[in-house]
């Protein structure tokens, strides 16, 4: 059995990979929601923006308004890889 | 400074035999930002009727269309015109009527003659292209026309095929396609089409040539090289042309357009049988000397008045007002919104923590010297466009900012420099035994505290922008203690946290006194949120729906200076593993092939590695410093809307009054 053969050395290495996991998770799964909501806005944004230049300003505002949430998953990955 | 340039109204009044003087001194000023009249039937507009052009309007207009039509041709440009000296106005207009005619008459006939050309080359094509199939058809082509009793039919066909009657027929492989000729009797021409359908034949008409297809296409193709030398011939006399008259037709190109721009402004004024007035806006500061001057060019014939102007209510035309440092951060405004009148104008603070908040995320000396030669090799590319020049005084700035943070962060390509970092070391020491990771929480907190600052700034400004824009009254005092109450609800939140966990570079109040058994700063905190919630409520009880995204996530939002500053150096510091590994461990330790390979692909995954990065600090640095800006600060207090100020006159670069 795995359990019987762990040692400590084994369980910290482990704990230290799962933690690398959870980080790329954090990162990636929050990447995609970001994704996801900017998918609508962009592509209007860049409707409005070939309709009327002056929205330019207007629009990249919209646009990163979700970037907030994958920046969240940036700050908790780096604060599983640091504490 | 903080505040747009103060304007002025002013109402221009005078005979309709002024006009001329008067708008030539408005043009020359280039300060009178017009207010378009618009006629309606309200009190005081009776008898006003928008005006009409001045009486050389049309001719100029139309001189300007000539003017433009050789430039286009010609391929003159104001932009890589040479500028000399001020070329005189008077001057100008007299060689206008003299050398123009000539000019244009020069460069039509050329242009003429280069159209003949270029439609003599289309037909060559044409019969190129229709003789092409042919060429590998050793026979006149005059002998398959001109018979009563037969016909001749050509085409491509997949293979061979034997006609069905007697003809005579020409197969050869050599064409693409093959291609296939018969001459057949009339009568069978029906027949002998069905038949040679359905084995998939596809005609071709037979051209009208005389001699064979070979011959024939030479012959086409040296008489289309001649035309494409003529057509080369004429390109160069009409760059000729250009390199002679340039100069001379933009300075024409200028004239004509402030003529023109003249004599259709009385459009925008509003005029009586014998008099015209005109309204529109100047800088406060130069109202006198505008004064002064149009009354000694009309000899005191003008009554020029100062209107009274309710800011709050009229649209004001807005120019920015700031010191030479900030002006290039002007550019950043316009993308977002100018000022309303009356209201804060934050450009100065932005000149100042856009590089800031750039270079703590860029944060690297050869990044940052390599984005300092590219604002200043871009700009032969921008050259007269003024937002263009704009932005790459940003990037300027914002690449020395960067590199000032790369000495504090010690960081070159990812790199550790030789000496210890100032600040905050971000080195990740990537397959360094026992190598310290980034101190990634202090950046964090430190950004955090960034956000808690920038934040309440904003809300300061908020409350600064009620006192001066609003009356005194109970709606004013409601509003500032809302905003008064966001700043409060999140310094008590912020109390609450410090006195449940101690957190590095930030008060630590877990053991402060009690009170009733409660810590005091705790309570203190409570008391702060509820009164904060109170002000914040009165004013709207939906917006306390926004309290967790407001204060939680704005302030956190400030933590991507750390994380996506982080993430930049990973990746230097990732690259600069893999192709150095790869260029000592198979590359230096065993030089034969494979080892050269290895440097070679090593080398190419540095540069490449590190141009991606260079590209993506400034795709993150730009985009996330200016997105706090828009999203995070001016949401706090910045309205924006304020209309462009546009003066009526031209700055002239070729010719002068």
């Amino acid at each position: 059995m795995a359990v019987e053969t762990m040692t400590i050395e084994v369980a910290q290495a482990s704990a230290v990979g799962f933690k690398a996991i959870g980080a790329g998770l954090a990162v990636g799964l929050a990447g995609m929601g970001t994704g996801l909501a900017q998918l609508g806005i962009g592509g209007a944004a860049v409707g409005a923006t070939a309709e009327n230049k002056e929205m330019f300003g207007l629009a990249l505002l919209f646009t990163v308004i979700p970037e907030t949430v994958v920046i969240f998953g940036l700050v908790v990955a780096l604060l599983l890889l640091f504490t | 400074m903080f505040k747009v340039q103060r304007m002025s109204k002013l109402l221009i009044a005078a005979s309709k035999d002024q006009l001329d003087p008067i708008v030539r001194e408005l043009y020359r000023y280039n300060i009178f930002h017009i207010e378009d009249f618009v006629e309606q039937d309200a009190e005081g507009y009776e008898g006003f009727r928008i005006g009409k052009p001045m009486p050389n309007a049309s001719k100029t207009s139309g001189d300007l269309l000539r003017i433009r039509s050789i430039e286009n041709i010609l391929g003159a440009n104001a932009d890589n015109a040479d500028r000399g000296t001020l070329q005189k106005a008077d001057a100008l207009h007299k060689s206008i009527g003299d050398s123009l005619p000539e000019i244009e008459k020069e460069v039509n006939s050329l242009v003429a003659k280069r159209n003949d050309l270029e439609s003599k080359v289309r037909d060559c094509d044409q019969k190129l292209a229709d003789l092409e199939a042919f060429r590998a058809f050793p026979f006149d082509l005059s002998l398959l026309s001109g018979y009563e009793g037969f016909a001749a039919i050509a085409g491509h066909i997949p293979a061979d095929v034997e006609l069905p009657f007697d003809c005579e027929k020409f197969f050869t492989k050599e064409s693409e396609g093959n291609l296939l000729v018969a001459v057949i009797p009339r009568s069978k021409v029906g027949e002998a089409e069905t038949f040679l359908s359905e084995k998939g034949f596809v005609s071709v008409a037979i051209p009208k040539e005389t001699g064979e297809a070979k011959a024939r296409i030479e012959g086409y193709t040296h008489e289309k090289n001649s035309l494409s030398d003529e057509i080369a011939k004429i390109n160069e006399q009409i760059a000729q042309l250009n390199a002679k008259h340039a100069s001379f037709i933009v300075a024409c190109d200028e004239l004509l357009t402030a003529d023109v721009e003249r004599a259709e402004v009385p459009l925008r004024f509003a005029t009586t049988e014998q008099t015209f007035v005109a309204e529109g806006w100047v800088p406060s500061d130069k109202v006198q000397s505008l004064t002064a001057d149009l009354e000694r060019v009309t000899g005191g014939k003008v009554s020029v008045t100062e209107e009274e102007v309710d800011y709050e209510k009229e649209s004001v035309p807005i120019e920015y007002d700031n010191p030479d440092f900030s002006k290039p951060t002007e550019a950043l405004m316009d993308i977002y919104s100018r000022p309303q009148y009356n209201e804060f104008d934050p450009t100065l603070l932005v000149s100042i923590v856009f590089p800031l908040f750039f270079g703590f995320i860029l944060g690297d000396i050869a990044y940052g010297l390599v984005l300092l030669l590219l604002s200043i090799g871009l700009r032969g590319m921008v050259k007269d466009s003024i937002a263009g020049n704009q932005l790459l005084d940003v990037l300027r700035n914002a690449s020395l900012t960067s590199i000032f943070f790369g000495v504090l962060y010690s960081e070159f390509l990812g790199f550790a420099c030789p000496w210890e970092p100032f600040i905050m070391s971000r080195h990740f020491s990537i397959g360094v035994e026992g190598g310290h990771g980034p101190e990634a929480i202090i950046l964090l907190i430190v950004t955090a505290w960034i956000g808690i600052l920038h934040v309440t700034l904003g809300r300061i400004l908020h409350i600064r922008n009620l006192y001066v824009q609003l009356p005194k009254g109970e709606h004013r005092s409601k509003l500032v203690f809302a905003q008064f109450g966001w700043i409060i609800v999140m310094w008590g939140v912020l109390l609450l946290i410090w006195t449940i966990a101690a957190i590095p570079l930030m008060p630590d109040l877990t053991a402060a006194p009690q009170v009733a058994n409660f810590n005091a700063f705790l309570v203190l905190g409570a008391l702060m949120i509820v009164i904060g919630i109170i002000g914040i409520g009165r004013e709207s009880a939906l917006e306390l729906m926004e309290l967790p995204t407001n204060i939680v996530s704005h302030v956190l939002s400030y933590t991507r200076l750390a994380a996506v500053g982080l993430s930049s150096v990973a990746i230097a510091a990732v690259v600069n593993y893999i192709s150095i590994k790869m260029m000592i461990e198979p590359g230096m330790a065993d030089l034969n092939v494979v080892g050269i390979v290895m440097i070679v692909a090593g080398l190419v995954i540095f540069l490449l590695g590190h141009v991606l990065n260079t590209a993506l600090g400034l795709l993150g640095g730009g985009l996330h410093s200016i997105r706090l800006h828009y999203v995070e600060f001016f949401t706090k207090f910045y309205q924006g809307g304020g209309k462009k100020y546009m003066p009526f006159g031209k700055i002239r670069k070729f010719t002068e009054e």
